[in-house]
């Protein structure tokens, strides 16, 4: 098995791997500020108190979390230039991306922000912080540092969904593989060595995270 | 309002008033009440929760409330720093009322140190941190003045040494202690307790009592919701008993412990004491 493992031909494509491990790269990152973005806009719309603000909020998060990300994929690559949008692939891949994992960020911020005992709010509101520095000092912090955990798990699941976007012809990792297999016919070559890139995202994922965690629980508040 | 006033000074000459605060109470007297309630009624949907409350708390005085679990005694205390809204009557604190439209409340919450009977510490935020972030914030006072009075009050709570702990590294006495030191730290009017012993283990409820009655020595003007029968003895001006949302008696304490007026005073006082 080792002997026919062939280390040369992984080499000799390892200029491709490492741009479509770029592209990976990139392609997730935006879409993550996206999401974090989006997740937190839709999170505030959500439990604000404006109802037809909310409304959407809940209709765009449930839409997305009941739905496949293929068919999301697909209905925007075909669906929008038959509205007459014409987009890069790239930046479809971006959009679908960022509105998918913004409908889970949504999620999570909400649940990070309920996990907050009302009690401590309530401290906050009696001593006069008003709802702006309730939210940056009270709130968020702990919020965060407790969600953390599942963002990482959401932006882990972000970088494997972009997978998907070989499927519109985006050269990213999971497409580097598919191209040494049909060209060289070495699946094992090329598959293990897209794997073994998401495992070196995930391990920047996860140091990023645990570095981060300990940043917002020990730091200085004021 | 002479007449009111001439009583108001007979009530404060009990012999129990002879101490330091004496004479602050001396120079408040001619100064309207501090907190007045007209008519509050409270309901929460078609629960009636406050029933027809009228009250006044006098600058310096220290007023114990005590009733059954759910005869309204938290509510009563939240509706003064507006936490709950009134559905009638009015809440004036310091000559402001409360609910009114055009109150700045939180101006007004800034005046007003409330303790929980959960603490409610920030955990993410040490002790001194807990204490200076309203000052900081609220009253816009420099970070390195707001730590110098923080560290000043915390010593006088007896937690000099615990400035940079976190609530989850001190003991339940400790974290209701800073929780105090967070009111005081707003240099408040008022100091609101809603049970601030209840959640604590009995070894622990002496050091938070002594605070507060240090604080009642001084002459802060508070309102200590509380089943300490002995603390409301010993620290109360007056002792106010609440059942089904109904003020039902309010009296010196030794009028009230000796002689309530009301039955229903007399069945509670017989079982909390009994305990
Ligand atoms: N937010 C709320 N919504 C609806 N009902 C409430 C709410 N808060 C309190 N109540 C009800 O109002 C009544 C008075 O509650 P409150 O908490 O003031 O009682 P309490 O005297 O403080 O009782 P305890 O000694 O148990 O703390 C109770 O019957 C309670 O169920
Ligand atoms: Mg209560």
């Amino acid at each position: 098995m080792l002997q026919a493992f062939n280390f040369r031909i992984i080499l000799e494509y390892m200029p491709l791997y490492s741009q479509c491990f770029m592209a990976t790269l990139w392609l997730s990152a935006v879409s993550l500020i996206g999401a974090l973005l989006i997740g937190t806009a839709a999170c505030a719309m959500r439990i604000g108190h404006y109802r037809p603000l909310a409304r959407i909020a809940v209709i765009y998060i449930e839409s997305i979390r009941s739905t496949p990300l293929l068919a999301q994929l697909y209905l925007v690559y075909f669906g929008l230039p038959s509205l007459g949008i014409r987009m890069s692939e790239e930046m479809t891949g971006i959009l679908v991306l960022t509105l998918n994992s913004g409908a889970y960020m949504a999620e999570i911020i909400r649940g990070g922000i309920q996990s907050i005992p009302s009690g401590h709010i309530e401290a906050g509101i009696a001593s006069g912080l008003n709802y702006f520095q309730r939210m940056r000092y009270i709130i968020l912090p702990p919020a965060l540092g407790a969600t953390l955990p599942a963002m990482l798990g959401q932006a882990i699941v972000l970088v494997k969904d972009s997978a998907l976007l070989s499927l519109i012809s985006i050269m990213e990792l999971t497409r580097a593989g598919q191209i040494l297999t049909s060209e060289r016919f070495m699946p094992v070559e090329g598959f293990l060595t897209t794997a073994a890139f998401y495992l070196l995202i995930y391990y920047i994922l996860k140091s990023l995270t645990s570095w981060s965690q300990k940043r917002l629980i020990f730091r200085e508040i004021h | 309002m002479g007449n009111t006033g001439f009583e108001k000074k007979i009530t404060l000459l009990r012999p129990n008033d002879i101490k330091p605060t004496f004479f602050k109470k001396i120079a408040a007297m001619g100064i309207k009440d501090m907190i007045t309630f007209k008519n509050v009624n409270k309901w929460f949907g078609k629960h009636h929760v406050l029933k027809e409350i009228n009250l006044n708390v006098e600058p310096g005085e220290v007023l114990v409330v005590c009733g059954p679990s759910g005869s309204g005694k938290s509510t009563l205390l939240r509706c003064i720093n507006r936490l709950e809204s009134l559905q009638s009557g009015e809440i004036i604190i310091d000559g402001i009322k409360v609910h009114g439209r055009e109150t700045n409340i939180t101006k007004l919450r800034a005046e007003i140190g409330f303790v929980f009977q959960q603490f409610n510490l920030y955990p993410h935020m040490t002790a001194i941190e807990n204490i200076t972030i309203a000052p900081i914030k609220v009253r816009k006072l420099k970070k390195e003045v707001a730590r110098k009075l923080g560290q000043e009050i915390l010593d006088k709570v007896g937690l000099g040494d615990k400035a940079g702990s976190y609530p989850s590294q001190l003991s339940g006495g400790q974290q209701q202690r800073v929780a105090i030191a967070r009111g005081l730290c707003m240099q408040p009017k008022i100091m609101l307790f809603d049970e601030p012993t209840s959640s604590l283990d009995p070894e622990m409820i002496n050091e938070v009592l002594d605070v507060i009655r240090n604080l009642a020595n001084e002459g802060m003007t508070m309102i200590v919701v509380t089943h300490e029968m002995g603390f409301a003895r010993e620290a109360a001006n007056r002792v106010a008993f609440i059942d089904e949302g109904r003020l039902v008696e309010i009296a010196p304490p030794e009028k009230f412990f000796k002689n309530p007026k009301n039955e229903r005073t007399r069945l509670f006082l017989s079982k909390i004491l009994a305990r």
